[in-house]
């Protein structure tokens, strides 16, 4: 049913689940609209009273975790090197590359500058930077409309092999 | 062609001004809570040397890519493993 989908649609959230060894409760993108395998890409993600962390972050005062945007940044990123993968081996950018998923191994300058509420559309955008060995520099924002809620940039680890 | 006298203290003096600058470049990039002056030119980065792990060689990587816009990759990790030789990896490929 791809026509039924908006027409920036890139990867639907069963792509994504391919790509991605996170499963419910932590699969958090729900879909990527913009992808250039191993540079860049973009993904939205709708924050809803039916997530479960909301219920406990906090009692009467609902904000989407700030930690939690972080991560979404984090598998946006692998799912920039997981196209990346998937294309070089001559396969289409969508192919079964989850267990490529490695760690996040550092979180630097992350800034939350606004809370991110139920009802709210996150757009994330991540960008691959430097690459050396396993690690991979990421440079991340979310946006909530016109506002960027959040920056941070990371380092991740892509495995190669079954290490 | 051999060099002059005046060039090569020439060369001397912007070799260690280079040097100058890469110690403070690694010690505000890296946060480190060292004086750069006190950096060694052949001091080990990692290990007992400044102590530095494989994460802040990325780090370091990217910062050396911003301000002189030379790559370290995969095939010049050794680069990384003094002060000395990751300016002389910096004035090869500048």
């Amino acid at each position: 049913m791809t026509a039924a989908l908006a027409p920036a649609t890139l990867l639907t959230a069963d792509d994504i689940a391919r790509l991605l060894p996170h499963r419910y409760p932590f699969f958090l993108l729900d879909r990527v609209t913009g992808l250039e395998p191993g540079i860049s890409a973009t993904a939205i993600k709708n924050v809803s009273v039916a997530d479960p962390v909301l219920a406990g972050h906090f009692p009467g005062r609902m904000i989407y975790p700030g930690v939690l945007l972080v991560e979404c940044v984090a598998q946006l990123a692998a799912v920039i090197y997981g196209t990346a993968a998937a294309a070089s081996a001559g396969e289409d950018v969508v192919a079964d590359v989850a267990h490529r998923v490695g760690y996040l191994a550092e979180i630097r300058q992350a800034k939350f500058l606004r809370p991110v509420y139920p009802g709210d559309q996150v757009v994330f955008k991540a960008q691959s930077g430097t690459r050396l060995g396993a690690l991979i520099s990421v440079t991340g924002q979310a946006s909530v409309g016109r506002e960027v809620v959040m920056t941070a940039r990371l380092a991740v680890t892509e495995r190669d092999q079954e290490d | 062609m051999a060099l002059t006298l005046a060039a090569t203290a020439e060369a001397a003096r912007a070799r260690q001004e280079v040097c100058a600058e890469m110690k403070t470049l690694l010690v505000e990039r890296l946060t480190l809570d060292v004086d750069a002056a006190l950096i060694g030119d052949d001091q080990p980065l990692f290990g007992r040397g400044l102590e530095l792990d494989s994460i802040d060689t990325l780090e370091l990587a990217m910062a050396v890519e911003e301000k002189y816009g030379v790559m370290i990759t995969d095939d010049d990790t050794d680069s990384l493993l003094s002060l000395n030789r990751l300016v002389d990896h910096v004035e090869a490929n500048r």
